[in-house]
Order: structure tokens, then sequence, then C-alpha cells
């Protein structure tokens, strides 16, 4: 019964991810993604969005950060055609883009559940080098320890058994982390019984990826985060709330065959035995971490294929194809069912190359459409967005939102740290970009545990901006700050459209000139006046929203 | 899935039955067609604005206590001592004649002749995931929207009064912040403002070196940069951006709110979580805002029932017993309604861990204060507690009873949503009158 309803679901699965359409052969993958979304739509399209639209949000999604004044005046000046394309590769070679993908992938894959020196140097040595995504899983599964840089990227696994406030160690959690993060999949409500309402989704799923860590503790001997296997010496016995009969299971991927669990005699069960000096754990013969990371994150796995190029998508479009990101399966398909498997089998097919496909969703123009769309009367702007006819307007992570302010009133230099070398990043001094980091975080962030997946803002957050000490030293002059630069400029017209270019990435229109410039001359004391222009623009829904 | 759907439209076959105010509902869409030509359409707003107008004048407010997880209506509100699946708590004798509940809450024992309650509720969801969103929203027919919480919709109706402090507060364990989600497609700003662990938000005042024109000076200049943005733009995101900003600057100006506690009052409500924050609610009542929502967790006894009823209830007894008593002694109950709920109730057969599992069919919902008859049980389970006798409500007719009680006309208001109206509650239920004062 259980075995017939995952080969159902995974069937529409497979057969999907075998599946592309004729239009989309012999081109670029960007080319093919555009003609999906231009022939499952139904309306007018949004025009191109201007060069300083396009270059804010390719700043934020590629740097993390604003784009400086002269990157913008730079860009614009630019009249080549394929300015674009030259302006994608270029910030894909930047040394931010490691720290803005390490920066995104910390928030997707451990949900502020809090940090670690080690798992943050994984994250950013794998994006300087490029590490793909099947690797980057294999890693945090089963690392190398002897690597340095693999040494702290079981993190994710070992973070997930701390206990916190009354909870028990939660493997339940971590099993179904593995199925959410990793495969799209949210079996945790199929922990006690079949799914209510995701048939794909059975109770037989859930245990067998539960196989997999049932036995894993939190190794002590290491001095860097580190996950130990116990032997396993039977399967794993379940029953469901709703019945009496008892189930076995081995470990077991979804959608895979189930592993058997051999019998060792007492002699052989350890691969590496366990070494009582060192208090090094050993290593049992029989080893489901391994095969985990083996075969989970693999092409023959198209929920692996599917994951993450969903979750790249979101992070660029706005949303995802199949929403909400943990929930794909047959009765929740994508909006773009031809779309997904294409970006699916196309991820696989360049192995798993994060950098080649964020390039190609960069490329594509969906992703460089307009936020503006003057709709027809019968259009709807939910239905405009849904088929990416108009770029949806995206939150700016607590990270993204730092580096700008930092960036926009030009106090960056005033926190040396950057985040890429172990002994800075052990530095307690008061006034580190780990402390600032850490205010925003608490100020903008979602609590652990909670995704940071849809945009919401926070009085918290708005009072951190409104009343801080330290958003208001960045505003009012001093050290060598936008501020500061600006008072220097003795055009009052001049200070508003450099004001505007320095913290919206724009010139000022003739409506905003004329406004802002007004109030300039109205203030008796015009330091006060620019530190108040530049919190207003700091503050605006345009610097909020990466749109 | 199939089972499921079949069991939802079967149950409120049965539960609702087509009232009167259908034929009402026919005249309103013909006067709506009307007002739409007249361009008086839009997100988010009422077919009826003069009906909204009278409604922001009112002076009643909502407590709405939810208790996240779902109580155990045997080891509360209806238990069964001696039968089957009646557990091992006995019941004890309340203010109200022949009425009994748990032994858990004597101290609401005390003051059962302050209360309704109705032991006959059965609604459909058996998952948390479904269940608290579509109680919330009072589980209207499917129109194609997401519909607003009972928190929202208040906010909706009737307004901020004259607080100037955000309609609808959700004080609860945890983060704290903007939960728009709660509004649907009634647009951002008509969600909740979480005040999460009863702290107030960090940063409060405002930087010494600003005065008090200078920062309205800078907000308006930012507001102006707002409307600069949102020409031509989806506004959902701006909205909910900037209402979190008024917000913060509502609260600003109301810092009081959150000192600490009187240690009388802590006495009274508990030195508990869920004490301290039915407290909070309590000023934020007096404070004047509109809907306040006390959040309760923990409550999803699936193993130890027993002992996490024993646990959980005499924090909920006190804190719930005393905020009833105080609202009553301040004058203040007879403008709040009150209200005690779940997303279910527990089922009446005790599983394998000795806990009770989700049981949407035969739960119990409580009550009182504004527009609410007092010291009245209606609705009953049969011996064991498996099934409702007789007259089951579901969610719907609570939200019409509760409109009702607040001086909404459930049946006569309806949203406008892009043209389309849509009625504030199910509209195949209606108010339970033997709720009604």
């Amino acid at each position: 019964m259980t075995s017939l309803r995952i080969s159902a679901g995974l069937a529409i699965i497979l057969t999907a991810a075998l599946y592309a359409p004729a239009s989309t052969r012999g081109v670029e993958l960007h080319t093919a993604i555009d003609r999906l979304v231009e022939d499952a739509a139904d309306g007018k399209f949004a025009a191109q969005a201007t060069d300083q639209e396009f270059l804010r949000r390719l700043f934020l999604d590629l740097t993390g950060e604003i784009p400086a004044p002269n990157d913008v005046a730079e860009f614009v000046a630019n009249s080549g055609a394929d300015k674009r394309i030259e302006m994608v590769d270029r910030l894909l070679q930047d040394e931010r883009y490691a720290r803005r993908m390490s920066e995104l992938f910390n928030v997707m894959l451990m949900e502020r559940r809090g940090t670690d020196p080690t798992w943050s140097r994984f994250l950013v040595d794998s994006f300087k080098v490029n590490r793909h995504w099947d690797a980057m899983v294999r890693t945090i599964i089963e690392p190398d320890l002897s690597n340095v840089s693999e040494q702290g990227a079981g993190y994710f696994l070992t973070k997930r058994l701390e206990k916190y406030g009354q909870n028990a160690t939660d493997y339940p959690g971590l099993a179904s982390d593995i199925g959410r993060l990793f495969m799209g999949i949210d079996l945790a409500c199929a922990q006690c019984h079949d799914h209510l309402f995701v048939d794909d989704y059975s109770q037989a799923d859930f245990q067998g990826l539960f196989a997999f860590v049932s036995n894993t503790f939190v190794r002590r001997d290491t001095g860097f985060p580190a996950i130990g296997q116990k032997v396993m010496r039977k399967p794993l016995e379940f029953q469901s709330v709703f019945g009496e009969d008892m189930f076995t299971t081995g470990p077991r991927i979804p959608g895979g065959a189930e592993l058997e669990v051999p019998e060792y005699d007492k002699d052989n069960q350890f691969a590496v035995a366990p070494d009582p000096e060192s208090k090094a754990p050993g290593v049992p013969s029989f080893n489901p971490l391994h095969y985990l990371s083996a075969t989970l994150p693999s092409a023959s796995n198209p929920r692996f294929q599917t994951n993450l190029v969903n979750r790249l998508w979101a992070s660029m479009m706005g949303t995802g194809l199949v929403w909400p990101l943990d929930l794909h399966h047959s009765d929740n398909p994508a909006t773009h069912p031809e779309l997904l498997s294409l970006l699916a089998s196309e991820f696989a097919k360049h192995d798993f190359d994060i950098k080649w496909l964020v390039r190609e969703l960069a490329l594509t123009k969906a992703y460089q459409r307009s936020s503006i769309l003057q709709m027809a009367l019968d259009d709807h702007v939910q239905k405009a967005e849904s088929e990416y006819r108009v770029f949806r307007e995206k939150a700016l992570s607590p990270e993204q939102l730092m580096w700008s302010i930092l960036k926009a009133t030009g106090a960056k230099d005033r926190y040396p740290l950057e985040l890429n070398d172990e002994e800075k990043l052990a530095t307690e001094l008061p006034t580190t970009i780990d402390e600032v980091r850490e205010q925003f975080i608490s100020s903008f962030a979602n609590p652990p545990r909670e995704p940071e997946v849809e945009f919401s803002p926070s009085v918290r957050g708005s009072l951190f901006l409104l009343n801080s000490q330290l958003v208001q030293s960045w505003v009012t002059v001093g050290g060598n700050n936008s501020t500061l630069q600006l008072l220097k400029i003795s055009d009052s017209t001049e200070i508003i459209d450099s004001l505007y270019f320095t913290v919206l990435s724009r010139p000022a229109t003739a409506v905003e000139l004329k406004q802002m410039r007004g109030f300039l001359i109205s203030q008796p004391d015009r330091a006060d006046a620019i530190a108040q222009l530049v919190w207003a623009l700091l503050s605006s829904n345009e610097f909020l929203i990466n749109h | 899935m199939q089972q499921h759907t079949n069991h939802q439209s079967s149950s409120h076959k049965q539960l609702c039955t087509p009232a009167q105010h259908v034929m009402s509902r026919r005249r309103l869409l013909g006067t709506t067609a009307a007002s739409g030509l007249l361009g008086m359409g839009g997100l988010g707003g009422l077919v009826q604005p003069l009906i909204a107008d009278e409604l922001t004048q009112s002076d009643k407010q909502v407590l709405f206590i939810w208790i996240d997880g779902g109580m155990s209506q045997l080891e509360s509100w209806d238990p069964k001592p001696n039968t089957k699946f009646g557990g091992p708590f006995r019941s004890i004798q309340t203010t109200l004649p022949g009425i009994r509940i748990s032994e858990l809450m004597p101290k609401t024992a005390d003051i059962m002749h302050l209360l309704a309650l109705d032991r006959g509720v059965t609604t459909v969801d058996n998952s948390h995931s479904r269940g608290v969103p579509r109680i919330q929203r009072g589980d209207p027919k499917d129109r194609g929207v997401i519909y607003p919480y009972f928190g929202s919709a208040v906010a909706k109706l009737m307004g901020q009064g004259n607080s100037q402090l955000p309609p609808y507060i959700w004080v609860k364990p945890g983060s704290g912040g903007f939960k728009y989600q709660d509004a649907g497609f009634l647009g951002p700003q008509y969600g909740a403002l979480a005040i999460g662990d009863g702290l107030p938000p960090p940063n409060m005042v405002l930087p010494e070196t600003l005065s008090h024109d200078d920062n309205s000076a800078r907000n308006r200049l930012r507001q102006f940069a707002n409307a600069q943005y949102a020409a031509g733009r989806n506004s959902t995101f701006g909205e909910a951006q900037s209402f979190v900003f008024d917000s913060a600057q509502a609260l600003m100006n109301r810092r009081a709110l959150f000192s600490a506690p009187d240690p009388v009052d802590v006495e009274l409500y508990g030195d508990t979580e869920l004490g301290r924050d039915m407290l909070i609610g309590r000023k934020m009542l007096e404070a004047g805002v509109r809907f306040v929502k006390v959040n309760s967790y923990g409550w999803d006894t699936h193993g130890d029932n027993f002992n996490g009823h024993a646990s959980l209830m005499p924090r909920f007894d006190q804190a719930f017993s005393a905020v009833v008593t105080d609202l009553d002694q301040r004058g203040m109950l007879d403008n709040t309604l009150v209200i005690a709920m779940s997303e279910f109730g527990r089922t009446p057969r005790v599983n394998g861990h000795v806990g009770r599992d989700h049981w949407p069919e035969a739960w119990s919902i409580v009550m009182t204060g504004a527009g609410i008859r007092r010291g009245v049980v209606i609705g009953e389970t049969n011996k064991t507690g498996t099934f409702v006798e007789n007259d089951a409500h579901d969610i719907g007719d609570f939200f019409h009873t509760w409109f009702t009680a607040l001086g909404v006309n459930s049946a006569e208001t309806e949203y406008l949503n892009n043209g389309q109206p849509l009625p504030i509650a199910h509209d195949d239920c209606s108010p339970i009158k033997e709720l009604l004062a």
C-alpha cells in the first residue's frame, strides 16, 4: 500500500522531469526560460527595467548591497549592447559574490538557529571556489574532517541536535529538515501517520528519512561541529497513531529503495574502531550517513534536482515556481511545470553548478523586467506577478539591508571587518561588523526556525531605523560619511541629485528635486537637514524593498 | 484527500442551514452592481460605507484568547468522569446550578455565572496547519480569496477607535512583529501587531539629538518618497512597510503600556507566561485597543495528556478567571467581548502515549462580555463525549454570533474586494440566539 503511493507520486514528478518542450531545445537556458514564461502569460508585459533599477537589483542579488554612485553612472554611460551580460559576469566574479551567497545559504539552511565560524568559512569557501550544490550537500552530510575548509559543514546537522528550551533533542526535526531543505518536501506532519492531506507524503517516507539520523550524536572530541553515529543494529519500528500494525524500515530516501540493515558480529561492527584515547567515536561498518551523502544529492533523485532550482528561482524572482518552497507534491504542482522540469534537468546536466544557474536566471527578461506595470483595466496585479509579466518586489534580507545602509551612509569604513577569515571572526571588539550584524538580525530577522521567505516588515525594524543610536550615528555628520560628503557640496540642487544617487542609486526626478530642495533651503542647519534627508530616503519603501 | 473533502461538505450540510438572510444577500448583490458602476469598488472596502462609519464610532472591544494546539474539552469545559474516555480528573460544581466543569478549573467554576458555554461545537479540520487559520477565519465558503482572521476582520469593520493604537494587537510568547498574513484580502494594514514575550520592542525612545518636530519633518519626507515610489507598483509591500512605521510611532507615544506590572495584578493573574500576557492584554484593552488576541501555546498533548493538562489548566484557570473578573470589576465587561477557544478539541479515546489527539467533532467554546448572555450553557455531547447530540454549531455560527454581539449585522454587512461582495461570515450559518443577550 505504502510503496504503491510512493511510486505514484514519484512517477508524476519523474515524468515531468524527463519532458523538455520542443521550443526550448538548442537555446541557452535563459532564452528557453523566457519562451516558457511568455507562452504561459496572458496580458501585457512590463517594460525592461531601467538601467538604474536593473543595476540596483543585480547588485543586491549578486553582491548583497546596493551599487556605489559611480557604479551607476558608469553603467548608465556605457552604450555597449552587451553591457547587462557583462555586468552579470563581472559581479559573479566580484569578491562580494561569495559573501552574498554564503549569507543567502546560511539563512536558507540554518533558519537563524545561530552561527559558527567554521560553518561560515565552509560556506564562503564553497562559493569562492564555486563548489557545486551536490558536492556541498555531500559535504554537509559527510564532511572530510581532515580538510579545514570542510570542517564546519557538519554544523547543519549538529546545530539541529542541540537542545533548546524544554524540548527533547529534535531528531524528527532534523529528519524533516533534510527533506525540506534538500528535497523540497515537508514530511513533519507524516511523522505519526500518513500525511492527512498530502497523498504523496507517507509515514514510511518520514520514518525512512528518520532512520538515517536516528543513531547520530554530536561529537565532543573535534573542537568544531561534527557528527558521529552509533551502530544501527536493526531497522526502525513505527506505528501509525491511527492503527495497531507495526512496521519496520531501514534508512530510505523518499522515492528510493530501502537500505537493508545488515547484521555484524561484535568484532566487525566498526569499520573504524572507537579510539578511547582521543575519544573519537568509531565509524560503524553499516554507515547510513555515508549512503545518504552518496545518494541524496544526485541526478537520480528528482526531488533533489528541483528543490534548489525552485529556491534560487524564488530568491531571484520573488516567489517559487512551487509554493510553499517545501511543499512540493503532485497536488501542489509548479505554476509553470515545464519550466521547473527544464530548470531541474539543465541544473543536473550542468552538474548542479549554482553560479551557472544564477547567471542564467539573471540573464532572463523575466528577471530584467520593470517592477512597474501600467495595467490594462481587466488585468490584476497578482495575475501579472504570478505570470512574471512584471518584476515582483522582494524583501531585503537583514544582511542586504545592513550592507546597503552601510554603503549608502558611507559608514562601512568604521567597521573594518569582513566576513572572511577566522582570526577576524574571533575578535570581540565593541564595534565590529559582527556586532552591527547582530543588531540588524535582532531587528529585522525572523526568530530561529522560522524560514525567511515572505516579506514581513516589523515594528521592531521601524523602531530601529527611527530611534537606534547606531542608525542615528550613521546619518549625522561624522567620520567621512555620506552626510559630510553632501555637506561639502554648495549647490543645493547638486546635493539632492547626489543624495538620490547615493541612497536610491538613481537621479532625482524634477518633482523630487523641487520637494527635497525646498526642504533643504528652508532649514536653518544644513548638516541636520541633510541628515534628515538621508534618513528619510533610507527609511523609504524604495530603499527597503528590492524592486 | 477525497475522504477529507467529502467529510467537509457533508458536515456543513448537516450544520449550517440556509437562513432567511440569503434573500437579503441577493438584494445586496443587486445594490453592489450599481455601486460598482458608481466607482465605489476598491480593495478591502465595505459594500455599505454608512454601516462602516457607524461601527467605527462603537466602543465595543474584543479579547480573544487563543489556546493553540487544542485544549482538551474533557479536562476543561465538558468533563465526563467515570466514563470510558473520561480520564482521571473529577468534575466540580460551579456557580451555575447543575453545571459541572473539570476540577482543574476551580477559579473559573466560581465565575461560571458570568460565562456562556457551548459544549456542542463541531468543526471540520483536524490538522493544526489548516485548523488554525480556518477556524480563525470563520471557515467561510471558498470564494477564491483568503479571508481575514477574526482580529483583522474586526480591525477592518470597526477601526482603531480613539486609541491611536493599532486596532489588532496580538500578545504572545516568542517573536513579536507585524503579522500581516492574518489580514488576507483586506490588505496588510489590517494585520496583527504582535507583542512577543511581553517585551516592548527595543528603541522606543527618540534619539536625544532629535526633537519631535525634526522627527515629524523627516517622516513627512519619508512619506513623500513613498508616494513617489508607489506609482504603478503593487501596493502590498509598500503599505505593509509604511504601516509598521505608523504603528511604531503610535507605540512610542504609549510607552507606559509596557511598564512593570503591579504586584497585586501579578498575584491575581498568576506569575506565569499566560498570566503576564493576559495582564498586558487587559492594559491594551484599557488603552482602547479594539481587538486583543492573547495566545497560549503548547496544548497539543498527543502524549501524556493528563499530566500536560494538570500543568496547563491551572495557569489558564487563573489567568482567564482573573481577566474576566477584572474586566467586570472595572466596568469593562459590558463593552468587551471575551472568547476563549482552540482550533479543535481532543479525542475522547486515549492513545498509546496516554495522549489525546485532534478532535474537531465535539468540543467546547466559552465566551462572555459584550452582547453575550451570561450564565448559559448550551450544546451537549453524548455520554462518552465522542459526538454532539442535537444542535451542533460550526465556527461559522460563532462568527455570526460574535459579529452580532459587537453590533455588526453579520447577514447584511459585506466586504467589497475588487468589486466582489463577500459576506463577513459563512452565508449558510447564522447567529446562535441562545448565546446572545
